[in-house]
């Protein structure tokens, strides 16, 4: 037999020889992987499990076009015909609430969708008609097939209804509906365009119906589009868009000229501005006109009820003989008609005044005047005589006459006279004034707009109808989609990219299991090391025979290569069961955390690759680095050692070890006083000082076991058996240092993260989380009228008297997607919030940071959202979502995507500590009407009630409020409850640190008995001896379990007190909760169980008789 | 020629250094043999571990051949053991997990791994040294398959693979029956006189050191 003696044989020879401790260091190394990549794969299945829901819900949408009004259903059809390879389909997006009749149960923020065929086909199903709920709407309500819904919807308003001719009494539309079907999620029963972990309460409505109920025949305000990509879809709907689908008309008049205006009844600024581009494109002058409403035109004691009055330019429109233009001019010019000057006795030169009403959320209706000075009276001819200056008012335009007046405002048809009705009869809305345009723009001008029409003359022998052809065809490019309110988004693009997450689950389960992976690297690295013991002396033996130091490192590293790789071949098995474990956690005792129970496992070979090169690399530097122990000992030592760091322990203490241990208590200490001043980041500073605090423990613990006893053990002595074991410990101080530490990082996880959890009282502090508000609340349709004063109460039919003491902070929002931890998604365009008024002022809540920078604004951050001077628009989140969920600090900015031409840039000027406002972004009330001017109205309240004082009354305000606001689909919560929703969510968190890490001590704890076995027989002469010197095998018990309750004992305690002192600052300041009677059962339970296995492991290792273990060898 | 120079040995204790050899001096040319003995503790291992430059002396030089082996670097002094000195201590030191003639080859692989040799045919060397020492029927058993002699033999033959100049030997026959211990001393005395090395034993047994024409008792760190 030929051999080959190589240094890969003796390698292999020796993994396979020393087999037993080589295992335990396998199965070291594949818990390390198996943790480590499961933790990976636990984040891709997060972002998988997101991605699947979004884009399983989407269907086969793309893109989505939508407006925040209506447009023809048209644009579907000719975006396809434009380009035949785009699909689309219109349909009708809105939110509503939806009561089951025969039970009464309500569900509200209803996601409604008004489909026809085209619909389903879009999406390459059959055709479902009739009504289908989603199945949780359908678990919600308690509905079945047949029975009769109440579907409640904002009814559409072309006029804002935050305007005077804006009709606020019908705000909302109830449709009764009889429920067809169920539909399955995997028929797209839980269809929806935004990304969202939970349920989806959707009902599907036929279009012409819903069309028909809420008056917008042919109209829709969404367009799905598969098949485009962006640029090419933005240009084919510039190219199909009509004016009418922009909200735009352009006419002929006659008398002619060319009337551009809008569906609102208001031009807005973009419009105006396109018109008058357009204009001079085709050199057509624009003449603006501002028709309003005059209350009163008075002059003395003589008035005239009710009259048009239109603000234009009084020169171009030659209002006014040519010797009046100078007249004209001035900003106090009147022209009346002949009719009005008749009726007023007016002349020029005449004082004049004008009484006109306003409309102001926050005011409501007020009164105003404003003086003239008649510069001219003219006849109900050409420019004057045209009753088309004045736009459609739906109430006003149409009546036959002034008694049937319906106008969204109040009217004293008392002082109607004959003449009036004459007038009205004769001319109907022909303006009765002319005052100048700058003038009326300053006195009626609105967030929406400053006109009520543009006009271009049509010079004689000109054809109107190709003027006006002109001018559309010349508008068109002028007038962007998305400045009038016409939004692409790429629905498909944007959920791929917001299930990326806010929260990274792998970074985060890989924290969480830390302290598994380092317990089980520890453990494969004891074994080693004990392997290594094993054969000190065949080592000495080869450094005997010319072996260098270099020469044994490499045969022990390639042995040690060879063991990690096999571990983590195996702990990459291992890892998909893990991470399908923890996927299973999350959907189950975690639930709280996710808030859905959707998520699969999802693997990935690049996490399992990534973990299993972590766990080798990781592996091999441990075992590196611990055999730097063994080069240097002399070959001597080597031939006569019976464990690394035997000699070591002989020494005194070393210097090293002292100077290591005065810093990091130094450290601790610095960054506990930092942690009491509240001088930098509390979170670091707890995690600082604890693993500061920590070290030093461990170095003194190394220092004392290295340290020779002074009181030597005599019958005398006190405990002797128990410092016989204590002793024990010290003869391999590495060994049980390393034991200890790994016990004690565990206890100090467990118990410090515990001290975080957070609890929820209801407070009425005004600084406190919920601001001292007890409810906050939201409507599916805006509250026109303020709920604080009687007749705001009166029109919305509060009629209760304790509601006089109930006071509503009213917010404005626009919808967008929540910022706070229950969501998954990483938010793109976050809701954003405006309070009314007063808000800002009531200085609610506490910051956690700011960039306040006057006294003003220290005293009250709140201040700093109506900062100007900059492009970024300052808005205010709370501290948790803007570190966590948005990624940012105070003092950066975030670019948001609302549909206009550019994206807001927004900037994080406060950040608010624990509040309830962890889902929305906080504007100033400006800023929002400026931004987003088509929102309507009040939807989010916060409530504060002087009667409630505890959660049972907060509970029941909330009911009473809800029943008394039903028709606005009034949905109220507990504020105390809103914290404590969120408060779950990083309880949970906790929750699942706390379980893992105590998988780790557990994992420590077992690694530990197998240290004491493994100890035992080595022990197991020296034990015979004590026996076969008269000690009974109980002694021998008692010195055994004396040193690993000694190392357990220590580690729990350093671990422990370590954490209480280093999170005792952030306590302070979080309000956390104490440690409780359950961490305190937990921690003995794990000394108990550490104990016990230690004395299961010495009665094994001592089985037989005393004389076969002094003859071993 | 093996020439110790006034060799010192002390270590440091809690309680101050504890002088273990007082200054030795000591000069063997190739083919003489000595044997060591004293009481235990008295330094004669240490003085044995110096002479192979398996540890240093506190002070005093040791040469063979010229060669200073304090004076080389970690990989130079391993290659000076491996070329020149043979070990044979009292517990054999075989590897567990290597066949008898694998243990035999086990320092020629150390002489390979350095470059200074190349993967040439130690094996039939081996063998050879195998039948020499009884053992060449024994060839592909486990340390633990072999009695304590058969141990001991195999460890003599490592020692003697690469032929060196000098063969220490620390108590050889210490944990040997009286036939074993005979037949192992009997082996060393032969294979000393056929290669002729320079052969130095330490030993309690004194029916071993009685075999030796130089006999030394080490007193008080001292060779007398």
């Amino acid at each position: 037999m030929s051999v080959n003696l190589t240094s890969s044989l003796l390698m292999w020879r020796s993994a396979t020889y020393y087999w037993r401790t080589n295992i335990a260091v396998v199965l070291g190394v594949a818990a390390a992987v198996s943790v480590l990549s499961g933790a990976l794969l636990v984040g891709d299945s997060v972002r998988g499990s997101l991605r699947d829901i979004a884009v399983g819900r989407l269907g086969r949408t793309d893109h989505v076009i939508s407006s925040s009004g209506f447009f023809g259903d048209a644009l579907a059809r000719d975006i396809h015909n434009a380009s035949p390879d785009v699909s689309t389909t219109p349909l009708i997006v809105a939110t509503g609430f939806v009561t089951h009749e025969a039970s009464s149960r309500r569900a509200a923020g209803v996601v409604v969708y008004g489909v026809d065929q085209r619909f389903w086909t879009f999406h390459g199903l059959p055709d479902r008609p009739g009504v289908l709920l989603s199945p949780p709407l359908a678990s919600e309500l308690g509905a079945a097939v047949g029975d009769t819904l109440l579907l409640r919807v904002q009814k559409p308003s072309a006029i804002p209804v935050e305007s005077l001719f804006g009709r606020k009494d019908e705000v909302a539309r109830t449709v009764r509906l009889t429920a067809t079907a169920i539909l399955p999620s995997e028929q797209l029963g839980e269809f929806s365009i935004r990304p969202q972990q939970s349920e989806i309460r959707a009902l599907f409505v036929p279009l012409p119906r819903i069309q028909r109920d809420l008056g917008i025949a042919d109209r829709v305000n969404t367009v799905l589009a598969s098949g485009a990509d962006d640029e090419s879809l933005a240009a084919t709907i510039r190219q199909v868009v009509t004016l009418e689908d922009l909200s735009a008309t352009v006419a002929v008049n006659d008398p002619p000229a060319i009337v551009v205006e809008s569906s609102a009844g208001i031009v807005s600024d973009s419009l105006f501005t396109a018109a008058t581009d357009a204009g001079s494109a085709i050199r057509a002058e624009p003449i603006p006109v501002f028709t309003y409403l005059a209350n009163t035109i008075r002059k003395g004691d003589r008035q005239i009820p009710y009259s048009l009055v239109t603000a234009t330019s009084l020169e171009r429109a030659a209002l006014g003989p040519p010797s009046s233009i100078g007249g004209n001019q001035s900003a106090d010019a009147i022209v009346l008609n002949d009719w009005a000057a008749r009726e007023l006795q007016a002349v020029p030169g005449d004082e004049v005044a004008l009484d006109y009403f306003l409309w102001d959320a926050a005011a409501g209706l007020t009164s105003h005047s404003a003086a003239f000075r008649v510069a001219a009276i003219v006849p109900i001819a050409g420019f004057a005589a045209d009753r088309r200056l004045a736009p459609q008012y739906p109430g006003i335009t149409a009546a036959n006459s002034l008694a049937d007046w319906d106008p969204p405002f109040p009217v004293d048809l008392s002082r109607v006279r004959p003449q009036d009705e004459a007038y009205w009869k004769a001319y109907r809305t022909t303006p009765k004034a002319f005052i100048n345009y700058e003038r009326g723009r300053e006195m009626w001008k609105t967030r929406y707009g400053a006109a009520t029409s543009v006009r271009f003359a049509v010079p004689e022998g000109t054809d109107a109808g190709a003027v006006a052809n002109r001018l559309r065809e010349a508008m068109r490019p002028l007038l962007q989609p998305q400045a009038s309110g016409l939004t692409i988004a790429a629905a498909r693009r944007d959920a791929l990219a917001a299930s990326e997450g806010a929260t990274d689950f792998g970074a985060y389960f890989t924290y969480f299991s830390f302290f598994i992976v380092a317990s089980a690297l520890l453990l494969a690295l004891l074994f080693f090391r004990l392997g290594i013991e094993q054969r000190l002396r065949p080592i000495g033996i080869m450094r005997a025979s010319g072996f260098t130091i270099a020469q044994i490192r490499t045969l022990l590293v390639a042995e040690a290569l060879v063991l990690a790789a096999a571990g983590s071949a195996l702990g990459t098995l291992a890892a998909i069961a893990y991470g399908q474990l923890m996927v299973y956690g999350l959907r189950t005792w975690w639930v709280g955390a996710v808030g859905t129970t959707r998520l699969t496992l999802h693997p990935s070979a690049v996490s399992l690759v990534l973990g299993a090169s972590a766990g080798i690399v990781t592996a091999i530097v441990c075992v590196t680095v611990s055999l730097r122990a063994v080069a240097r000992l002399s070959p001597r030592a080597l031939l006569h050692a019976q464990a690394i760091d035997h000699e070591r322990s002989i020494a005194a203490p070393t210097r090293r070890l002292t100077i290591v241990k005065w810093i990091c208590a130094g450290a601790a200490a610095v960054m506990l006083v930092a942690g009491f001043t509240g001088v930098g980041s509390r979170t670091g500073l707890f995690f600082g000082a604890a693993a500061a605090l920590l070290a030093a423990a461990m170095c003194q613990l190394s220092s004392s076991l290295r340290a020779r006893e002074s009181m030597a053990i005599t019958t005398r002595a006190r405990w002797p058996l128990w410092r016989l074991g204590f002793r024990s410990a010290a003869s391999r101080p590495s060994r049980s240092v390393l034991s200890a530490a790994l016990i004690a990082a565990s206890a100090f996880i467990i118990v410090s993260v515990d001290a975080f959890r957070r609890g929820s009282e209801f407070s009425n502090d005004p600084h406190s989380g919920t601001g001292g508000f007890a409810l906050l609340a939201e409507s599916e349709v805006p509250l026109l009228a303020s709920p604080n004063d009687a007749t705001g109460r009166e029109t919305l039919v509060l009629n209760a008297p304790d509601f006089s003491r109930i006071r509503f902070t009213r917010f404005r929002v626009r919808p967008g997607q929540d910022a706070s931890c229950l969501n998954l998604y990483r938010p793109t365009t976050p809701t954003i919030v405006a309070p009314e008024r007063g808000f800002i002022e009531g200085r609610r809540f506490s910051f956690a940071a700011s960039m306040a920078a006057t006294d003003a604004e220290r005293a009250n951050p709140w201040l700093l959202l109506r900062r100007q001077g900059t492009e970024a628009v300052p808005v205010i989140a709370d501290a948790t979502s803007l570190e966590y969920v948005l990624h940012a600090s105070v003092g950066d900015t975030f670019s948001m995507d609302v549909g206009s031409d550019k994206p807001v840039v927004l900037q994080f000027v406060g950040a608010l500590s624990d509040s309830i406002l962890q889902g929305e972004l906080v504007m100033s009330e400006e800023s929002f009407t400026r931004l987003f001017p088509a929102v309507q109205g009040y939807r989010f309240f916060l409530i504060e009630d002087p009667a409630v004082h505890d959660q049972g009354a907060a509970d029941r305000l909330a009911g009473t409020l809800e029943r008394e606001l039903a028709p606005f689909g009034f949905d109220a919560v507990s504020a105390a409850e809103r914290l404590a929703a969120f408060h779950r969510v990083e309880n949970t968190y906790l929750s699942t640190f706390q379980m893992l890490g105590g998988l780790g001590l557990l994992l420590g704890t077992i690694g530990l008995s197998a240290i004491m076995f493994r100890n035992v027989l080595e022990r197991r002469r020296e034990l015979a001896l004590l026996r076969a010197v008269g000690f009974t095998t109980g002694h021998v018990s008692t010195v055994i379990v004396a040193e690993a309750a000694g190392l357990i004992g220590v580690g729990l305690l350093t671990g422990a007190g370590c954490a209480v002192l280093a999170v005792a600052p952030a306590w302070l300041s979080r309000g956390g909760t104490r440690p409780g009677i359950g961490l305190l059962i937990l921690l003995v339970a794990v000394a108990i169980a550490g104990v016990v296995s230690s004395l299961i492991a010495t009665r094994a290792a001592l089985r037989g008789g005393v004389l076969d273990a002094l003859a071993a060898e | 020629m093996l020439i110790a120079t006034d060799i010192r040995k002390s270590y440091q204790t809690p309680r101050g250094p504890l002088e273990i050899l007082s200054g030795i001096s000591l000069t063997l040319s190739r083919g003489e043999a000595i044997a060591i003995t004293g009481p235990s503790g008295s330094g004669k291992s240490t003085l044995l571990y110096i002479l192979g430059a398996l540890e240093p002396p506190t002070s005093g030089s040791v040469t063979l051949d010229s060669a200073s082996p304090f004076e080389l670097n970690e990989r130079q002094q391993a290659a000076f053991r491996n070329r020149h000195i043979g070990f044979v201590f009292q517990d054999h030191s075989l590897l567990p997990q290597c066949s008898v003639l694998e243990n035999v080859l086990a320092p020629t692989l150390a002489a390979v791994l350095d470059g200074k040799e190349q993967a040439r045919d130690h094996e039939g060397r081996a063998r050879q040294l195998l039948e020499e020492v009884g053992l060449g029927s024994r060839l592909d058993h486990r340390p633990g398959e072999l009695s304590g002699g058969e141990k001991q033999r195999a460890a003599v033959a490592r020692a003697l693979i690469l032929n060196p100049s000098v063969l220490l030997c620390d108590e050889p026959t210490g944990n040997l029956d009286r036939t074993s211990a005979a037949a192992v001393a009997e082996l060393l005395l032969k294979l000393h006189a056929e290669r002729r090395t320079i052969l130095i034993t330490v030993t309690h047994s004194a029916a071993l050191a009685e075999r030796f024409a130089t006999r030394y008792e080490m007193d008080s760190g001292r060779l007398r």
